[in-house]
């Protein structure tokens, strides 16, 4: 049986009805809380939106309590970092989006969960390509502030990137939750870099690295809740 | 002007407030959205409800369509998580599995008619079928079924050439050789 004799099933079939009286009162209530609304705003002016408060949110934090990373940075640390952190950033804000508008935009890499892995990866990567003293120092009492320090960071731009994306529309909650702590943590992340002066890799690679995945697990996690059905149900599907 | 221009042309005229706009969007699309409810072999009843469930947060998120943008994979994105949250809710109330044994069974009986859609497609796993019925009941295209299932457009064909191979195997074994030879 060839393909298009299979599509003649589906073409023979094609014809369904549904009960008139319901589509009228489909409409009817439809019609009865009609009013104008605004479309949502365009992918790129919403992303450019969560980048940019990340970048403020980050920058003024790393203002704040000092700048002390970024000026014990060479030029071609500095030149590697940042930019790296403004594509991470980018794709998580597009990724983002795209995760509130139902059938939106989309590119090869869509999982939520595979750029979260990307970002770590190339991240640690990064990292062990720059910092090359794998001495622990302190490991402990020095890693627990900066995490701390970087998840404090990502809460303000989660609730920013939250106050952006409300008018969205989650087809999958708990993917758009992984997107927005994504970049969350990366505001996270971009403070410690301008502002943490050890530069030894396990502290790096280890500490400034796990605000992202815990910040997006956070995120993940409360969309999840937010979101959870809370009414038991009420339809009986069987025929 | 091209049926999906229509859409675009309806949806944008429903979100500027027009309730005809609206009337004739549920008028055109019900029909297909709710085949695709049905094939995931629930009940008529529970297919009505989550049509009407479907066009009431439809209507709640209309601002979420971007004007120009296809209409029906943002439909069909909305429907699908109506679907998955209703299917969830319900879930323990039946054995699916063995409704999905059972079904086969059916679409070889029923020889006389003409193969059972139904069946058939019950036979398939939930994403095969999901993808066949989008493409093939609710006519999108490769790419639309991408954006409304949010996976890519490789993956979409993949299934879809997966489901084909299995519909033609049952096909032939329950011996519907030709369409309309039966």
């Amino acid at each position: 049986m060839k393909e298009n004799e299979i599509d003649g099933i589906f073409r023979q079939e094609v014809r369904h009805e549904v009960d008139p009286e319901l589509l009228s009162r489909i409409s009817a209530s439809m019609a009865g809380s009609m009013r104008p609304v605004r479309p949502i705003a365009p992918v790129w002016m919403l992303a450019s939106l969560l980048v940019l408060i990340s970048a403020i949110i980050s920058i003024a934090c790393a203002g704040s309590i000092g700048m002390y990373g970024i000026r014990k940075l060479s030029v071609s640390e500095i030149g590697a970092i940042f930019p790296a952190l403004a594509i991470f950033t980018c794709l998580a804000a597009l990724l983002s989006v795209a995760r509130m508008t139902p059938g939106g935009f989309r590119w090869k890499m869509t999982n939520a969960g595979t750029l979260l892995l990307i970002i770590v990866a190339g991240w640690v990567a990064l990292d062990a390509a720059l910092f090359h003293d794998y001495a622990l120092g302190a490991f402990v009492p020095q890693g627990i502030p900066c995490l701390r320090a970087g998840l404090v960071v990502a809460i303000p731009t989660g609730v920013a990137s939250w106050i952006v994306l409300r008018r969205g529309f989650a087809v999958r909650p708990s993917s758009a939750g992984l997107a927005a702590g994504t970049l969350a943590g990366l505001a996270g992340l971009t403070m410690l870099e301008l502002h943490c002066p050890i530069l030894l890799a396990p502290h790096v690679m280890v500490w400034h690295t796990a605000v992202v995945p815990l910040s997006a697990l956070a995120g993940a996690f409360l969309a999840r809740i937010a979101t959870s059905p809370a009414a038991p149900a009420a339809h009986n599907p069987v025929p | 002007m091209p049926p999906d221009a229509e859409l675009e042309t309806l949806m944008v005229r429903y979100q500027q407030g027009d309730a005809d706009a609206a009337g004739e969007l549920v008028t055109r699309l019900s029909p297909a959205m709710h085949r695709f409810f049905m094939v995931r072999f629930v009940s008529r009843r529970f297919a009505d409800d989550l049509l009407q469930e479907t066009w009431l947060r439809i209507h709640e998120v209309r601002h979420t369509y971007r004007p120009g943008e296809s209409v029906l994979p943002w439909l069909y994105a909305i429907a699908r998580n109506i679907r998955v949250d209703q299917y969830r809710k319900v879930r323990r109330l039946e054995d699916r599995e063995r409704q999905v044994e059972r079904l086969p069974e059916v679409a070889a009986v029923e020889r006389n008619q003409g193969p059972d859609l139904e069946a058939l497609l019950a036979t398939l796993p939930e994403s095969q079928r999901e993808v066949v019925a989008l493409l093939k009941i609710s006519g999108m295209s490769l790419e639309e079924v991408a954006r409304a299932t949010a996976s890519s457009v490789g993956s979409v064909k993949q299934k879809a050439h997966r489901a084909y191979e299995k519909l033609r195997e049952l096909l032939t074994a329950a011996g519907f050789n030709k369409v309309g030879s039966s």
